[in-house]
C-alpha cells in the first residue's frame, strides 16, 4: 500500500473554518438558567474561553490545512493529534467557564451546553473522522474515541466538569444511569442471541425458505411501537392460558416481550447473512471437499463457516446496531434500559436528562458499529492471506 | 414485464394491511381482547380511530414526501462530478446517523421544538433523508460506465443522461430506499406520540400506561395496517408510473 492519501478538498476546509468560527463566536457556548427546566441566557464563546477561542480556531484551521495538503500519513496523524487536543481544550475550557459562572449562583442554577458547542463538537468529530480515514490505520477509528473518552472521563472524575448541567444530572442519578446502561446492554445482547437462535432455526427449515423470507421481511414493516404493544397483549393472554409460564419468569410487562419483539426485527439481517454466508464457497471447492470425502458437517465447519465469516460478522454488526437502538423502546413496556432515562427526561421536559440517556445510546451504537466493522475487516483480511 | 407482475408484491402487503385494519375496528378488537382473556374495556370508537389515523397519515405522508424530494435531490447532487470529493463525507455522516434511533431523534427534538407534531416531523425528515440519499447515490453509482459511455457517444447532454439513463437504471435501488423511508416515517410518527403528537401511537402509549389492552391493540393494528398499506400503495404507484 502506498503512503499517499486522499486530501481534504480545499472548499470543504474553507467551509469548515467558517462554520467553526460561526459556531464558536456567534452561537451560545453555554446557557445559564435559574433551574433545569427553563431555557437559560446565552453566554458566547469569547466570554467562556476568552482569547483561547482564537487559539482553538487557529489550531483547528491549521489541522484542516494539514488535511488539505495531506499527502503523507504523518501529516494526517499530526492533524488528528491537534484536533484531539482542540477537543480536550474545548471541553476543559467549558468546564472551567461554567464553574466560573456558577460561583454565587443558587444551587438549582444550571449551566447547560449551547448550540455553538454542539456544532463545534460535530465539526471536530467530522474532521477527526476524516483524519482517521486519511491515516489508513485500522483500529484508529475505535482507539481515538476511546482514548478521548478516557481522558475526558478522568478529567470529569477529577471534577473538571462538575458545574456543567449534564454532570450535575449524572451525579444526581449515577446509580440509575449505570444500571440502565447494563440493562440496555443485557436487553440488546439478549435480543441478538435470541435472534441468532431464531435465524439458525429458520434456515434449517429448507422447504419453507420462501415463506420465511416473506415473514421476516413483513416484520420489518411493522412499526416497533405497535409490535411491542401487541406483544404485551399477546403475552398476557398466553399467561392467562398457561399460568405456569409465570414460574419460568415470563411476564406481560418487562424484559420477556421486549426481547422477543427486538429479536423479531433482527431475524431479517441475521437470517439473510446466514444464508449468504453458507453460500460463500464456490461450487468447485465444495465439489473438491466432497471428493476428498469430507462429511457435510466437516464441510460446514471447515469450509462454509470460515469462508462466510466476514458476511456473518457483517450481519451481526447490522443486527447489533439495530438491537441497541430498538432496546430504547423496551422502556415503554417496562424492560428498563437507557430508554427509561430518555422517557423520564421527556416527561419532565428536562433536556439534560434526555441527553443523559441519549448520549450513551448513541455511543454504544457507534462503538458496536466501529468494533464489529473492524472485526469484519479483520475476517476479510484473514481470508485473503 | 407486465403491470400485473410488477405490482403483484403489493397484493400480499395490501391484504395484510386490510386484515390488520379490520383487527383495529372496535367490535373485532373487543372480541380479540376477550379471546385473550382481557376484561372487556371500552374501545376507541370509529370516529376517534379514523381521526387518529388521518393525523398519522398526514404527519407520515408530509414527512415522507419531504424525505423523498430532499433525499433524491441531494442524492443527485452528490453524484455530480463537482461533489465527488464530498462523497466519503456523506457516507460517514449517513453511517453516523444510523447509530441514532428514531425515538432518540424525537426525544432530542423535543426541548428544541416543543410538544406536538413539529418535533416529530423534524425527526422524521432528519432521519429518513439519509437512507434515501444513500440509496440514490448507490443506485446512480451502480450504473455501468458502458451505459454512460454509450449515452455520451450518441450525444446526450448531461441532463438527458441523468433523466434518461442514470435515474431509470438506478430506480429499483431508489424505490427500495423509498420503501424503507416510508416504513420509517410511519414508525416515527407512531413514536411521536411520546412527544405529544396525536397519532395512532397515542392509544398504544396510553394503553401501555394504564393497562388498557383494547385501545392498545387497536392502535398497534392500525399503525401496522397503515405501514403495510403505504408500502403496497408505493409499489402500486411505482409500478404504474413505469410503463
Amino acid at each position: 500500500m502506498s503512503a499517499r492519501i486522499r486530501p481534504l478538498p480545499g472548499i470543504l476546509a474553507l467551509g469548515w473554518v467558517i462554520a467553526m468560527a460561526v459556531a464558536l463566536l456567534t452561537l451560545p457556548a453555554l446557557r445559564i438558567a435559574p433551574n433545569r427546566l427553563v431555557v437559560g441566557t446565552p453566554v458566547y464563546g469569547l466570554e467562556v474561553f476568552g482569547w483561547w477561542v482564537a487559539a482553538i480556531l487557529a489550531s483547528g484551521a491549521l489541522c484542516v490545512g494539514l488535511l488539505v495538503a495531506a499527502t503523507t500519513r504523518r501529516r494526517a496523524l499530526v492533524a488528528l493529534g491537534f484536533l484531539a487536543l482542540c477537543a480536550i481544550l474545548l471541553a476543559l475550557g467549558l468546564g472551567a467557564g461554567a464553574a466560573h459562572r456558577m460561583v454565587g449562583q443558587p444551587p438549582a442554577a444550571r449551566a447547560s451546553l449551547g448550540a455553538g458547542i454542539w456544532s463545534a463538537a460535530a465539526l471536530l468529530s467530522f474532521t477527526m473522522g476524516f483524519a482517521v480515514q486519511a491515516s489508513r490505520i485500522a483500529g484508529l477509528g475505535l482507539f481515538v474515541p476511546v482514548l478521548l473518552l478516557a481522558i475526558l472521563g478522568t478529567a470529569g472524575h477529577l471534577g473538571a466538569f462538575d458545574s456543567l448541567s449534564l454532570a450535575v444530572e449524572y451525579a444526581a442519578r449515577r446509580e440509575a444511569v449505570n444500571e440502565a446502561v447494563l440493562q440496555h446492554l443485557g436487553l440488546a445482547g439478549g435480543a441478538v442471541l435470541l435472534g441468532i437462535a431464531g435465524a439458525v432455526l429458520l434456515s434449517l427449515w429448507r422447504r419453507g425458505q420462501g415463506l420465511v423470507a416473506i415473514l421476516v421481511g413483513g416484520v420489518q414493516v411493522i412499526p416497533a411501537v405497535a409490535l411491542l404493544g401487541a406483544l404485551v397483549a399477546l403475552v398476557s393472554g398466553l399467561l392467562r392460558l398457561v399460568p405456569s409460564l409465570r414460574d419460568i419468569g415470563l411476564s406481560a410487562l418487562g424484559a420477556g416481550p421486549a426481547l422477543i419483539g427486538i429479536a423479531a426485527y433482527l431475524l431479517l439481517p441475521l437470517w439473510r447473512g446466514l444464508a449468504t454466508a453458507l453460500r460463500a464457497p464456490d461450487p468447485a471447492s465444495l465439489d473438491a471437499a466432497t471428493g476428498l470425502g469430507l462429511t457435510r458437517s466437516q464441510i460446514l465447519w471447515r469450509l462454509r463457516l470460515p469462508l462466510g465469516a466476514p458476511i456473518l460478522v457483517g450481519a451481526l454488526r447490522v443486527a447489533a446496531v439495530q438491537s441497541l437502538g430498538l432496546a430504547t423502546l423496551g422502556a415503554l413496556i417496562g424492560a428498563g434500559g437507557l430508554g427509561r432515562i430518555v422517557f423520564d427526561g421527556m416527561a419532565q421536559f428536562a433536556p439534560d436528562l434526555i441527553l443523559l440517556g441519549a448520549i450513551p445510546i448513541v455511543a454504544l451504537s457507534l462503538g458496536a458499529e466501529r468494533g464489529l466493522s473492524l472485526a469484519e475487516d479483520a475476517a476479510r483480511l484473514r481470508l485473503r492471506a | 414485464m407486465t403491470l400485473i407482475k410488477r405490482v403483484r408484491p403489493a397484493l400480499g402487503l395490501g391484504l395484510t394491511g386490510l386484515a390488520l385494519g379490520a383487527v383495529s375496528l372496535p367490535p373485532v378488537a373487543i372480541r380479540l381482547a376477550e379471546a385473550l382473556g382481557e376484561p372487556p374495556r371500552r374501545a376507541l370508537d370509529l370516529h376517534r380511530l379514523s381521526e387518529l389515523a388521518w393525523q398519522h397519515l398526514q404527519l407520515a405522508g408530509t414527512g415522507f414526501i419531504l424525505v423523498a424530494l430532499a433525499g433524491i435531490a441531494f442524492g443527485i447532487l452528490a453524484t455530480r462530478d463537482f461533489a465527488a470529493a464530498a462523497r466519503p463525507a456523506i457516507d460517514s455522516i449517513a453511517a453516523g446517523a444510523q447509530a441514532v434511533p428514531p425515538v432518540v431523534v424525537v426525544a432530542l427534538a423535543l426541548p428544541v421544538l416543543g410538544f406536538g407534531g413539529p418535533p416529530t416531523l423534524l425527526a422524521l425528515v432528519a432521519y429518513g433523508v439519509m437512507p434515501v440519499l444513500r440509496g440514490t447515490v448507490g443506485g446512480i453509482q451502480a450504473v455501468s460506465p458502458d451505459a454512460l459511455d454509450a449515452a455520451r457517444a450518441v450525444g446526450l447532454t448531461k441532463a438527458q443522461i441523468l433523466t434518461r439513463v442514470e435515474l431509470p437504471l438506478a430506480w429499483p435501488v431508489i424505490l427500495e430506499a423509498l420503501r424503507t423511508a416510508l416504513v420509517l416515517a410511519v414508525a416515527t410518527a407512531a413514536v411521536g406520540a411520546l412527544a405529544g403528537a396525536s397519532t395512532l401511537g397515542t392509544p398504544i402509549i396510553a394503553g401501555l400506561q394504564n393497562q388498557n389492552t383494547v385501545p392498545m391493540l387497536q392502535g398497534a393494528a392500525a399503525t401496522a395496517a397503515l405501514a403495510f398499506l403505504g408500502d403496497a400503495a408505493l409499489i402500486l404507484v411505482a409500478g404504474m408510473l413505469r410503463r
